[in-house]
């Protein structure tokens, strides 16, 4: 969304009354766990991490079981198989390393997960999409009624390949640490925010290149927030492809999980499961949910010196 | 068609009688203002007939000549009995006086009504003036026409804050709410916390939950006909007032005394001024402010011809820079030519234009940038007549003819420079509409309504129509084919007749029995999947892939009025409602600027119930009323909820209304008002996962609206102080009072929703992160006001 219900509070509230909200301790109906297979894959030269956990119950949080003795198996289809392994851990990770100077898939394969657990086979189909290097990163004083006067606002630019339908995800490290609150998720189709525009072969759009900002509430007065990034802070941007499912996935993630409160209650969507591109192949067998997407990766990073 | 229905009905029509008849027609007016007494009565004792005064002021009724005794009457004015030997045709226009034993406004007549809730074959209908409008209670002190309706049977909101109202039932987006005959697409200021009616130039409401007369279509739950005033055609008058959020100020006056009047009224909002030097946003160029400009004029060219102007324009600006942030606003113009051919024929032809629209702009500098606008904008021709052919028969026929105009989205965005045009393509409609009704009384017991409405809706290139592929239902559609439509080429069409009827059967003098049924049919709809209804919600078109919304209500009623006076009027109804291709979204639709918006959109089926009790107390320094109604309204969609039925987000079982007015003495009146509402429903996750480091909501039952938020409950209070009518001895010449509030006196915390969400503090990544629940008050305190008002 373009602006964010917080501001629209802030901007209400000057009228003489405001909202309030108090933590409550609902009953919840209580559910057998699911599985999910978190297989969010990239191309970095690293160890490539899939997860295998069960829902707990909402308000648990305990670290997720984890759900060991699968078979847990990508396949290109170059027919080139990758065997992601138990890491001994019981905690449900399987990994695959990359010898040295390797890294996982290639732009335009298309890849095929398998999961074997508890007598059931789950599958999912995904392909690695093109992206896009950041060009340069740009600190500026800028007027941003979310950071206080006079805050250096870091900004990435980069251009979104030419060809309509380029799906990307965004992410920012600052001083190595991911921005990664549900409200600083960031995806982007071409350079602008959703399918509906033609922002084609362009620049990203201004709220794109400005969201790698983090937005931390002041220690000191929660009403303010910290200017984003003081000298001798370092940003790093990386530009991640994703499939046009993982796309709307992720847009769906947006909706479910930057839930603000106050006036911003007034336009809540409703809770709704997000999707998932994880499949029983026995139809009527068990829930699943999670996803599956295998990144290209481009980035670059900057430190701030005034 | 039109000439085959009005065959048929005059068919109906009980036999032309042979014995010399005559007509008694005329105005009723407001002896102090001029303003017409719309539903003002007028019965002849020796016929045990009656007629009401219309929209207009105007009435007329046909019995065997003979010497009458004629009783005019309104509630809160003098009666007039006039003695009328009925040789010829007559006009006698009529100018009744407010009540002089009235003490202030509180105290409503005892005037017997012979025309009122029990004998009239109405059903399902509620009528709202001004001065009873004005004593309710009102948040921030700001007398507002659509919170008031919400103090009645049939009638709930999602909660506070929320734009419209639901009407037994129905969506937002099913009620249309007229202005003087223009639509007015967002009734909303600020959100949805005031409206855009201005009370100054505002007399009269009318809501039609149900028993929709013919006359009106285009949405399937209630209309809400707001009727603005015509203006002081005796004096000239200045009415005002400071209150806490708006200030207000109208002039109205004769245009030649007698022959015509106008009225002009304006307000703004002016806290964002206030609160200027103190807020860093509106230091910085920022602004929050909403202002309408109401108006309106009347002229009398001959005993025969009336033509009326009136308009509205109101704008709403959020900007948080100097050039960034948005407004919306709506804007109306009517004009109406009233003509009478003769003592029995009434005929008006209305004009009107009204449009709806916002505007975004961000961006702080020319390189980069985005502006974004969107409006609906109609043109409407509607002709009426009514035919009073006797006193058992009254006759209206007329037709509509609205085309629409839809601008769903002109984007303009450059982003380093480079421009990008992301426009959606425009609409082109046009909806016709034709309808006849009778209301017929069959001797003293029973009388009827009856209609019928046909109507239809076209879309006109140019424009690009996609057809869509099939899917799981609860997936985006992805258009497969498309075609291209020229403009002017006609891309579809859609054809509805819409029967419409209503009967009553008289027990007594005192009670009645009512049935109704009515069809109604709506070709635009209003896509919004938040809680309550955002100004940046678009109207979209019927077209080949959403189908006109369908509504079937069927509705009994017992209504009886109780005391030796009349002075209580009691009803029940209770009504069954059942509605097809009602518009529902996938999960993540896309709403704004998606040229495939028509592949996130679901259809299904609704069915509402309730049962409505009211009881209002018109006399006595106490009087006011009660509200109850007990509800359920749920969706089936395919695709959401399993495909079960599902409750809708304004579902509440109960709801519970009581306003009150006491007048203490000569000055002082106080007002309060008390609402009890059942929790609305709300989706609650069972379970929770990682994905990324973020924390996902999940429900292993994939269900919705599954559960309530607590139960809803408010007093608020008000006190008038009438300024001194007396200075020095001398009678002073401006009126003035001042009224105190308080909304939410126990101040409590009404939850409008739950939400649930992770732990905003940054979690270091593998760190379990906490999940909560919260309960949102959009109102949590106790809210006091007060405003001075006066006249001169």
């Amino acid at each position: 969304m373009i602006m964010q219900p917080k501001t629209v509070g802030l901007i209400l509230s000057i009228l003489l009354f405001s909202s309030c909200e108090k933590t409550i301790d609902p009953n919840l109906q209580s559910a057998s766990p699911v599985l999910v297979v978190e297989a969010w894959l990239n191309n970095k030269p690293e160890k490539q991490i899939i997860q295998l956990t069960k829902t707990q119950p909402y308000f648990d949080a305990s670290t997720p079981a984890g759900v060991s003795g699968a078979t847990v198996l990508v396949i290109d289809d170059l027919n080139n198989a990758f065997t992601f392994n138990d890491d001994g851990t019981n905690s449900g990770t399987y990994q695959w390393t990359p010898l040295t100077g390797q890294s996982f898939g290639a732009v335009g394969r298309k890849y095929a997960l398998t999961v074997q657990v508890n007598g059931e086979t789950f599958q999912s189909f995904s392909e690695m999409k093109r992206t896009t290097p950041v060009d340069s990163i740009t600190f500026m004083v800028k007027p941003d009624f979310q950071f206080p006067d006079d805050s250096y606002i870091a900004e990435f630019w980069a251009t979104d390949q030419i060809g309509s339908g380029d799906t990307y995800w965004i992410k920012a490290y600052k001083n190595g640490v991911p921005l990664n609150k549900p409200s600083e998720i960031v995806v982007a189709f071409d350079a602008g925010f959703s399918g509906g525009g033609d922002f084609d072969g362009v620049t990203f759009i201004p709220p794109i290149r400005n969201a790698i900002n983090p937005i931390d509430a002041d220690p000191k007065n929660s009403n303010v927030n910290l200017p984003p990034y003081v000298n001798g802070d370092s940003v790093y941007v990386e530009i991640h492809s994703i499939t046009l499912e993982a796309f709307d996935h992720l847009q769906q993630v947006i909706i479910q999980t930057q839930r603000s409160g106050g006036f911003g209650a007034l336009f809540a969507r409703p809770i709704e499961n997000v999707s998932t591109n994880i499949f029983n192949s026995n139809p009527k067998g068990s829930a699943v949910a999670g996803f599956f997407n295998i990144s290209a990766v481009k980035g670059k990073g900057k430190k701030f010196v005034k | 068609m039109n000439r085959l229905l009005l065959v048929t009905l005059f068919g109906c029509t009980s036999l032309i009688s042979i014995a010399q008849k005559h007509t008694l027609s005329g105005y009723i007016k407001d002896a102090s203002s001029g303003e017409a007494l719309i539903g003002a009565t007028l019965f002849i004792k020796e016929a045990n007939a009656g007629a009401v005064a219309n929209a207009y002021g105007f009435y007329s009724i046909t019995v065997p000549s003979a010497s009458y005794t004629v009783i005019y009457s309104f509630v809160g004015f003098e009666k007039i009995e006039k003695q009328i030997t009925l040789e010829s045709d007559q006009r006698i226009d009529i100018e009744l006086r407010v009540e002089a034993t009235q003490l202030s406004e509180v105290v409503v007549s005892a005037k017997e009504d012979p025309l009122g809730k029990v004998q009239s074959t109405e059903m399902s209908t509620q009528e709202l003036d001004i001065r009873t409008i004005r004593k309710i209670p009102a948040f921030l002190g700001e007398v507002d026409v659509i919170k008031a309706l919400q103090t009645l049977p049939g009638i709930s909101t999602v909660g506070e804050g929320a734009s419209g109202y639901n009407s037994r039932g129905g969506s937002v987006g099913q009620n249309l709410i007229l202005l003087d005959e223009a639509p007015v697409y967002n009734s909303s200021h600020m959100l949805g916390f005031f409206s855009v009616f201005n009370p100054d130039a505002v007399i009269d409401t009318k809501l039609y939950k149900g028993a929709i007369p013919a006359q009106f279509g285009g949405r399937l739950s209630s209309i809400l006909d707001v009727r603005m005033k015509e203006g002081n055609s005796k004096k000239f008058e200045t009415t005002g007032g400071i209150g806490t959020i708006f200030s207000r100020l109208a002039f109205e006056g004769p245009i030649l005394k007698n022959k015509g009047s106008f009225i002009v009224a304006a307000r703004r909002s002016y806290i964002d001024v206030l609160a200027r030097p103190f807020v860093k946003v509106l230091k910085d160029g920022g602004a929050l402010n909403f202002y309408d400009l109401t108006a309106k004029a009347n002229y009398n060219f001959s005993e025969r011809d009336r033509i009326y102007l009136s308009g509205y324009f109101g704008r709403d600006n959020f900007l948080f820079s100097k050039d960034q942030g948005f407004s919306w606003g709506n804007e109306t113009a009517t004009v109406r030519w009233n003509h009478l051919f003769n003592r029995k024929l009434f005929s008006n032809i209305t004009g009107v234009y009204s449009e709806y629209s916002y505007k975004l702009q961000f961006g702080d500098d020319d390189r980069n940038k985005f502006k974004w606008n969107s409006a609906i904008t109609n043109y409407i021709l509607k002709p009426s007549m009514t035919y009073f052919i006797n006193s058992n028969n009254e006759l209206s026929f007329g037709g509509e003819a609205i085309y629409y105009y839809f601008i769903p989205a002109n984007t303009m965005g450059v982003t380093n420079g480079e421009a990008r045009n992301l426009s959606l393509a425009k609409k082109y409609n046009l909806e016709t509409s034709l309808y006849a009704s009778n209301i017929q009384h069959l001797g003293s017991k029973v009388s009827l309504e009856y209609g019928l409405r046909f109507s239809q809706f076209r879309a006109y290139g140019p424009d690009t129509i996609y057809n869509y592929n099939d899917t799981i239902p609860g997936i985006r559609r992805v258009p497969k084919s498309f075609s291209v439509y020229k403009s002017g080429q006609m891309i579809s069409q859609f054809n509805n007749l819409q029967p419409r009827f209503s009967a009553k059967f008289q027990i007594n003098e005192v009670s009645s029995l009512k049935g109704s049924y009515n069809r109604m049919v709506q070709y635009l709809h209003l896509i919004s999947n938040t809680t309550a209804s955002n100004p940046l919600d678009v109207w979209t078109p019927t077209s080949n892939n959403i189908l006109p919304e369908i509504g079937d209500q069927y509705a009994l009623g017992y209504f009886r009025t109780i005391g030796k006076n009349h002075g209580w009027e009691a009803s029940v109804e209770s009504y069954f409602r059942t509605t097809q291709n009602q518009v529902d979204y996938i999960p993540g639709a896309d709403l704004l600027i998606n040229k495939f918006l028509e592949g996130d959109l679901l259809s299904g089926k609704g069915r509402a119930y309730g049962l409505e009790f009211y009881l209002h107390k018109k006399t006595g320094r106490l009087n006011g009323w009660v509200s109850y109604t007990l509800a359920k309204t749920e969706l089936q969609v395919n695709g959401i909820n399993n495909r079960d039925w599902y409750p809708t987000r304004y579902d509440q079982r109960h709801n519970l209304k009581v306003t009150a007015f006491y007048e203490i003495n000569k000055r002082w009146s106080a007002s309060a008002n008390f609402a009890f509402m059942s929790g609305t429903p709300a989706t609650f996750p069972t379970s929770r996962y990682y994905e990324n480091g973020i924390l996902i909501p999940y429900d292993a039952y994939n269900s919705r609206n599954n559960v309530r938020v607590p139960a809803y409950h408010r007093l608020d209070v008000s006190l008038r102080l009438e300024g001194k009518r007396e200075k020095k001895g001398k009678v002073r010449k401006n009126h003035d009072y001042w009224v105190f509030s308080i909304y939410n006196v126990y101040a409590r915390q009404n939850p409008f929703s739950i939400y649930f969400a992770q732990d905003d503090k940054r979690v270091p990544p593998g760190q379990p992160i906490q999940s909560y629940a919260k309960q949102v008050s959009i109102i949590g305190s106790m809210v006091p006001s007060f405003s001075y008002n006066f006249t001169f």
